[in-house]
């Protein structure tokens, strides 16, 4: 058995093609938003980092093949971190200047109905987690790739009604607060099945091939399949809820904040001087 | 804004008619007043018993081998006791403030739904009544208050007892759910022109995150109950491990309500204090954004913590670990909360009168109740500590220590509102003292012998060293709180005859119930204040400080959504819970291989298909009856309303026919589990798509009457959400059963 040193070294892929779309990523930021301020290059930052990091690292590694609750977690950050983190990223004129045209205009018209996002968000989750589907993209490489871009793609889709840089494509808090409960529930419903269901989610992962040798070392720590799965599940479930959890702060943070509607001359009009002069 | 108002005074015109005696007056009012003081009435009449239980338990538990009280006594006192506490005293005596206050709070003219509301009430008190009948058969209830199976299944609990625990449930929690649409409604629609939900009193607010949590949260209790009696009764195996049941699942749905509830219990309780100290620290509240907002996270991370009552079940070391981790984060924005409180007494113009004493009491005392708590989210801790009287001692502290003081407080602060008297401070501070001191002997020693290993739920102990001393202080303390009690039932007594008149406004409080005469005429308001703050009534009284020159809140949009579709929408919410949680035992209890011969291969699912066509098609005409009545064709309107009642109907034969091959071939819903959940989900469904034609048809012949034309198609409106909601349930229901899917 290969000693633990070997084992880490093993497990980070630094060669992995991930870096020609972070290095993609960032020419097209500097070119778009060469002005951007300090938090926002913070932000952007951050989501290559997350990125970079769902595929070089260990994560990345061990979810080709080995465990299912990586592979959740490399789901997760493709799916909620990075595209959350891009549109923090982007600051409003700049994304305004790019919306203005007709087209884009639409999209991000069609992108704000919440049953878009809602949909491609949990949409892709559960998709992807059909037996079949989950084993197949697991063991075909081009289909891996498809699917990681389908969850970059609808992560964008589903923060757009509530991130997006654009107020006027913003939910109302209302809805903002069911639309992110409500897909809580949905992680909750897949979480909860991945978790308590006996019959395997993704066989891929329940006999791997052992390409690092490492397998030995996975179980002995207690990583048998069906406790893979299991946390997978929990995985699934409770840092996406948290995470909405937070996100529903931020939405009633905002909606303390509706102030500008506060000088709309209707309210403070006639009524109030009236009562002034009783007093 | 219109349409509120308009609805509102169509409602008020629902007086009863002028009737002879106070009795039939009382019992048939709707005004929201009279039936708030009916429910904390009767809380308080449950409160008696209640306590008297609780008094006998400490009898027993006063000394060592006690032998006062049997074994099978003690077991029904205690299930008793705590089924009392929570349903007939806690939710009840909330409900009852909310009634009372949010309507003034939001200045109101009266609730959303007056019959809704006195319908709840009435719920509530029959189903109450119902479970306490069971003592009169022998066999109160005695499987505790969260009746574990395999405890309560029918080859362990053979009496009646459980069945009437079940029903009285059910039925109480029927009223209760009605109750919180009613306040739900009121909040979101019936708000004075000028309070935006942003300038709501954080009272209000809470009652809106507490109306929130039980249409969520009781359904799940409901589904398991209904399981359970049907296990009970009809004999099937939800719960019976030895024929492919599981009790554990009892445990996760009775604890998926189980923990929300704990938050519907406390949250008002909360919004009292943030109403009580800052009227007597003459300050807005400290962080009033916070408050509201970490209510909100509560209220959400209040349905992902549940298991952490079972961390002695086995549910695996992950499992553990999250919902550990869950558990802590709810202590985060609760704690905080403490902070605000404490922030807002901070450099105030303190008015310490009993109010406020019972106000600071409930912070340090809930403070000690959440550390308790946070030591029990810690997995080895609740290990060793779980069913032991640590528990006890735990939720007594914020039950008690928080709730039960934060309701004593609330009391002396709004009894001059509601019965125009004054109640008598010397009393106050008297009955304070004794709660606090009864209170924290009872309780407080009890942390101590649940670490050295007393059970709970045990009728009686052995003689070990230190036990007797601290059980008899715990049972002198019970003494202290009795005494307690009664002064503060003759101090509310003395003070209606002979208190202190009070005025509209006796302690110049800030929020619009003080704004009108106390107690307030039955229409509630003469003139409603104008509102531009957080605190209307304190703008009103002192302009020259008035909130709105120097913090400014979001104004007021106008937003009032219909009435009837609000309630109609809350209620399939709630629907939605329960029809979800019977699916998911379905799914647990099919996906499992070689479950016996019976499976979802005996159903046709073609016959079933062509027969799901007909409900479809329902909603389909049915949205084609709703476009001809707001168009005001109304002969029309009539004919694709009856098509979609023949076509309900036709569905209900399809599954008469589906049942009755079922039933001579010998496959009834004690078979096994595969026919248990069917019969269970498809039946609850069907017993929903009779509902709904039974309310199409009184639409119908309101139709050909006449009576149900263009401007009242809101109404109608709130049927469809109903009759779309089945529809979309059967589509759930058909592909997971019929079609396999997740399987
Ligand atoms: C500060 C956050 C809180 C945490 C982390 C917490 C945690 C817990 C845990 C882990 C248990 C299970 C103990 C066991 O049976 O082994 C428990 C029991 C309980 N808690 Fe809490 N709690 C908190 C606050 C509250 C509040 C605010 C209430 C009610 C107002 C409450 C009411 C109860 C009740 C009634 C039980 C006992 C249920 C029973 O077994 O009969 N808790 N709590
Ligand atoms: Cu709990």
């Amino acid at each position: 058995m290969s000693s633990y040193f070997d084992l880490t070294s093993g497990l980070w892929k630094w060669s992995s093609p991930v870096w020609l779309l972070v290095l993609s990523l960032v020419g097209l930021y500097i070119i778009f938003h060469h002005r951007a301020l300090g938090k926002r290059i913070v932000f952007f930052a951050f989501a290559m980092f997350a990125l970079a990091l769902a595929y070089v690292s260990p994560i990345g590694v061990l979810s080709d093949g080995y465990l299912f609750s990586a592979h959740v977690i490399q789901h997760l950050i493709l799916l909620l971190i990075v595209p959350l983190f891009l549109l923090l990223s982007l600051s409003e004129s700049e994304t305004e200047a790019l919306f203005r045209h007709p087209f884009m205009n639409r999209l991000g018209s069609v992108m704000a109905v919440p049953f878009v996002g809602w949909l491609s968000g949990l949409g892709v989750m559960w998709f992807w987690h059909v037996p079949s589907f989950c084993n197949a993209s697991t063991e075909n490489y081009a289909l891996g790739v498809f699917r990681d871009a389908t969850f970059l793609l609808a992560g964008l889709a589903f923060w757009w009604p509530i991130f997006s840089p654009l107020k006027r494509f913003h939910l109302s808090s209302s809805l903002a607060v069911i639309y992110l409960f409500s897909a809580c529930l949905g992680c909750t419903l897949l979480g909860i099945y991945i978790t308590f269901t006996v019959i395997s989610v993704c066989p891929a992962f329940a006999n791997p091939v052992d390409r690092l040798g490492i397998m030995h070392f996975l179980y002995d720590q207690g990583m048998t399949p069906a406790t893979d799965q299991r946390l997978g599940g929990l995985l699934m479930w409770v840092p996406p809820c948290s995470l909405y959890v937070c996100a529903i702060m931020v939405v009633l943070k905002r909606w303390y904040a509706e102030m500008d509607q506060l000088t709309s001359p209707q309210t403070a009009g006639t009524t109030s001087s009236l009562r002034e002069a009783q007093s | 804004m219109t349409t509120g108002s308009v609805e509102q005074s169509e409602l008020t015109s629902l007086e009863p008619p002028v009737t002879s005696t106070l009795l039939l007056d009382w019992v048939s009012t709707l005004d929201h007043k009279r039936i708030g003081i009916m429910y904390i009435l009767t809380a308080v009449f449950y409160l008696a018993i209640g306590g008297f239980e609780a008094l006998l338990m400490r009898i027993q538990l006063a000394f060592p081998n006690n032998t006062f009280l049997s074994p099978e006594m003690f077991n029904q006192l205690f299930t008793m006791h705590g089924t009392t506490m929570v349903f007939l005293v806690g939710m009840p005596v909330l409900t009852g403030f909310a009634n009372y206050f949010v309507p003034l709070m939001v200045g109101a003219r009266d609730v959303a739904f007056p019959r809704l509301n006195a319908f709840g009430f009435w719920m509530l008190f029959f189903g109450g009544l119902l479970l306490h009948f069971s003592f009169l058969t022998g066999s109160a209830p005695n499987a505790g208050w969260f009746s574990y199976v395999p405890l309560s299944s029918k080859a362990y609990s053979s009496l009646q007892g459980v069945d009437y625990w079940i029903i009285g449930l059910l039925i109480m929690g029927i009223g209760t759910v009605s109750g919180a649409i009613n306040i739900l409604a009121t909040i979101i629609c019936l708000r004075a022109p000028g309070m935006s939900l942003q300038r709501v009193p954080l009272f209000v607010w809470m009652m809106l995150m507490q109306a929130i949590l039980i249409i969520l949260a009781l359904p799940a209790l409901n589904s398991a109950l209904a399981m359970l009696l049907i296990d009970r009764w009809l004999g099937s195996a939800f719960f019976d491990p030895t024929r492919g049941g599981s009790a554990v699942l009892w445990q996760h749905y009775f604890w998926i309500f189980g923990h929300p509830e704990v938050y519907i219990l406390i949250l008002p309780g909360f919004g009292m204090i943030s109403e009580v100290i800052p009227v007597f620290s003459r300050k807005p509240i400290y962080g009033y954004t916070f408050v509201a907002a970490s209510s909100v996270a509560i209220v959400l991370l209040g349905y992902g913590v549940w298991a952490h009552h079972m961390f002695a079940v086995g549910l695996g070391m992950y499992a553990d670990i999250f919902f550990a981790v869950g558990s802590l984060l709810i202590a985060i924005p609760t704690g905080i909360k403490v902070f605000n409180w404490t922030a807002t007494l901070w450099g105030g113009e303190i008015n310490f009168n009993t109010a406020l004493h019972f106000a600071v009491a409930f912070l340090l005392q809930f403070v000690i109740g959440g550390l308790t708590g946070i030591m029990f989210a810690a997995v080895p801790i609740d290990w060793q500590l779980t069913d032991t009287y640590f528990v006890v001692a735990h939720f007594h502290y914020v039950l008690i220590g928080g709730l039960v003081f934060a309701l004593f407080s609330a009391t002396y602060y709004w009894f001059p509102k509601m019965s125009g008297r004054m109640l008598n401070e010397r009393l106050g501070i008297l009955q304070f003292w004794l709660w606090v001191l009864g209170f924290n002997m009872t309780f407080m020693v009890q942390h101590f012998l649940g670490m050295m290993g007393m059970p709970r739920r045990v009728y009686t102990y052995a003689d070990n060293p230190g036990w007797a001393l601290l059980n008899g202080i715990a049972s002198l303390g019970a003494v202290f709180m009795a005494v307690g009690t009664l002064v503060f039932l003759w101090n509310i007594g003395a003070s209606l005859l002979r208190g202190k008149i009070a005025g509209d406004n006796p302690w110049d409080a800030f929020t619009l119930e003080w704004a009108t005469t106390s107690p307030p005429p039955p229409e509630n308001f003469t003139v409603i204040p104008e509102i531009k703050s957080r605190r209307p009534v304190w703008d009103m009284n002192h302009p020259e400080n008035a909130d709105w020159k120097t913090e400014k809140t979001p104004a007021d949009r106008g937003i009032r959504p219909n009435l009837a579709k609000l309630a109609a929408w809350a209620f399939i919410a709630s629907e939605a819970v329960f029809f979800l949680l019977l699916l998911i035992a379905y799914v647990i209890f099919n996906t499992r291989s070689g479950e016996g011969a019976v499976t979802s291969s005996v159903l046709d699912v073609t016959r079933t298909g062509i027969f799901s066509l007909f409900l479809i098609s329902s909603s389909v005409t049915f949205w084609i009856a709703e476009r001809f009545l707001r168009a005001g064709k109304q002969s029309a309107f009539v004919f694709s309303l009856g098509l979609t009642i023949l076509l309900g109907i036709t569905f209900l034969a399809g599954q008469v026919w589906e049942y009755a091959g079922l039933l001579t071939n010998d496959i009834t819903i004690n078979t096994n589990l595969f026919s248990a959940t069917f019969f269970t989900v498809t039946g609850f469904h069907g017993i929903h798509v009779t509902a709904g034609v039974i309310a199409l048809f009184v639409m119908l012949m309101m139709g050909i009457k006449g009576n149900l034309t263009a401007d009242k198609s809101h109404v109608f409106g709130a049927v469809g959400v109903y009759w779309h909601f089945v529809d979309v349930v059967w589509l759930a229901v058909f592909g997971i059963i019929y079609l396999g899917l997740l399987q």
